[in-house]
């Protein structure tokens, strides 16, 4: 059979970069995938308007954790305004995963998480 | 003992996709070729709006709808055809019973019951009513098997309580409820009793009168009938007790600009044209159970039970969700692996042309209650031989080691 998902994708999902919590986080939340109940909880560092750093955590899925790597690896070095503007059409750009649709709700929780981070962040 | 081979062949869909393992019937079970043949024929042969022309066509139709609602009494041993609503399923059955009786028989601090094991649509509706009348809506809860204890009946179950609402079995943990004898419980107390039967007619033989329910909601298509097509029983003496929450035509003697007199039950609670197809075809699909036989059925799936779950017990990390026996159970199994998801376990298996159901399959309470995730569900068939739960297992395990 061949192999359901590219073989660099599954060392991302055994063992992400950026999992964990970052202690002194600037804003940090929790999200819930309604779909599944998959929880995620996101922190991060930002500085002079850049994300410095960034991190996610829960109980999720293959798709939503390379959904979440892949954003956070994305947006490290961003300023503000840069993350914002990713969309999912570019989130699902960079995963490159033939995901049916309502997976796409997976691969998307940590995209949803960081916009409501950085639209709070910013108030 | 069932010929799988020869039953497969009945069954169209397994022709056009020959890679197909389909364990997700208790979402939808597949149609034989003979339910198939009667849609087109009535569509070909046959069409016509019932109750209303007086020309042939119509009154065959009329006929064969009346017809239709005959057999379905006879199937679940109803006493009379004038205790059968047709529906568009399960879900428009149990709305029913709480717009059409509920909301008209329920006073504030009543108390209505229900399980923790309910399918939202046995459950949302009983919330709904439960809050425009002021009634207590309370919940009754199982024990690890899926089993309400005599204790918690006796805890819950008391003189306010007017409306008790229970599958008869539930389509996460399988387990088969004893109707009967809760039954008896509920007009102890002078209650009246709704059975959501959506998971349990496919399975086992239901006589309605020995159960002593005064509601039986079903769907057709997850017994081999047309989707679009469902049934609600109701004892005849409770039918006076109802009004019609659906207006229109077909339900009515005579309209006047201020008045209205409705026709008599069913037709009273059958507004709208009904889907006459799907009833003549749902009688096809039981004559198809019934030639089949009911019972090597049953004890078909029995088998199938205690293999899978011997099976799955064998797998490390693998949990089952519930702990029925096989007996005790209809034709599924539910579980989750620990430390892999539910959903990544099924894409994987969906790559192998297994067909199951991974998420809460629409009991969000039950999850919650017994902090669990997303589970996997196995639902097995007629056309389901011991090899398809095999090929479970096998691929299980090395999805297991794919993501582990
Ligand atoms: C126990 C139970 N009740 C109700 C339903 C709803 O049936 P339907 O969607 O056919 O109305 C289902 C089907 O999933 C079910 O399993």
């Amino acid at each position: 059979m061949d192999d359901l998902y590219r073989s660099e994708l599954m060392e991302v999902y055994k063992d992400p970069t950026h999992r964990g919590h970052l202690s002194n986080p600037s804003i940090a939340l929790e999200k819930q995938n309604a779909f599944c109940g998959d929880h995620l909880h996101l922190s991060l560092k930002i500085k002079n308007n850049i994300i410095e750093d960034a991190k996610f955590d829960g109980e999720m899925c293959f798709v939503s954790i390379i959904g979440a790597d892949f954003l956070i690896e994305e947006i490290i070095g961003k300023t503000i305004e840069e993350a914002k503007k990713i969309d999912q059409k570019k989130l699902l750009e960079l995963i490159d995963l033939n995901l049916t649709t309502s997976r796409i709700a997976c691969a998307t929780l940590t995209l949803k998480a960081l916009q409501e981070a950085l639209n709070k962040y910013e108030k | 003992m069932l010929n799988i081979t020869k039953i497969k062949a009945d069954f169209p869909i397994f022709k056009n996709h020959p890679e197909l393992i389909y364990l997700d019937n208790a979402a939808t079970s597949q149609k034989p070729q003979i339910v198939i043949d009667r849609i087109t024929k009535f569509y070909s042969n046959e069409n016509a709006n019932v109750h209303r022309g007086v020309y042939p066509l119509s009154e065959e139709a009329s006929e064969a709808y009346d017809e239709a609602r005959q057999k379905v009494a006879s199937f679940i041993g109803a006493r009379t055809n004038r205790e059968i609503i047709f529906t568009k399923g399960t879900t428009e059955s149990l709305n029913l019973v709480a717009q059409s009786y509920a909301l008209n028989n329920l006073k504030k601090d009543d108390e209505v019951l229900v399980t923790d094991f309910e399918h939202h649509s046995n459950f949302l509706p009983w919330q709904n009513v439960c809050q425009k009348t002021g009634a207590i809506l309370k919940i009754l809860n199982s024990d690890e098997k899926g089993f309400i204890s005599d204790e918690e009946w006796q805890k819950k179950l008391n003189k306010k309580t007017k409306i008790v609402a229970i599958a008869h079995a539930s389509n996460v943990l399988g387990t088969i409820s004893d109707i009967k004898k809760i039954a008896e419980l509920v007009h102890g107390v002078d209650a009246v009793l709704v059975v959501d039967g959506a998971q349990a007619i496919p399975h086992l033989q239901v006589d309605v009168q020995n159960l002593d329910c005064d509601f039986y909601a079903f769907s057709g298509h997850k017994m081999l009938g047309p989707m679009g097509i469902g049934v609600l029983y109701v004892k005849e003496e409770i039918l006076a007790k109802m009004v019609p929450y659906q207006l229109g035509g077909g339900m009515i003697e005579s309209v006047s600009l201020d008045d209205v007199i409705f026709a008599d039950y069913p037709e009273k609670f059958e507004a709208g044209t009904p889907n006459v197809a799907g009833a003549i075809a749902l009688t096809s699909a039981m004559d198809y159970l019934l030639a089949t036989g009911l019972e090597e059925i049953r004890k078909h799936e029995i088998l199938l039970s205690e293999f899978l779950l011997a099976g799955l017990a064998k797998i490390e990390k693998v949990r089952i969700f519930g702990s029925a026996s096989a007996n005790e159970r209809t034709g599924l199994v539910s579980f989750y692996v620990e430390g892999v998801h539910a959903h990544d376990l099924s894409d994987y298996l969906a790559k192998r042309g297994l067909a199951l159901r991974a998420g809460f399959h629409c009991a969000m309470p039950l999850h919650q209650s017994r902090a669990c995730g997303a589970t996997l569900r196995a639902s097995y068939y007629l056309y389901n031989s011991e090899k398809d739960l095999e090929f479970l297992l096998t691929s299980l395990e090395e999805a297991i080691s794919y993501y582990g």
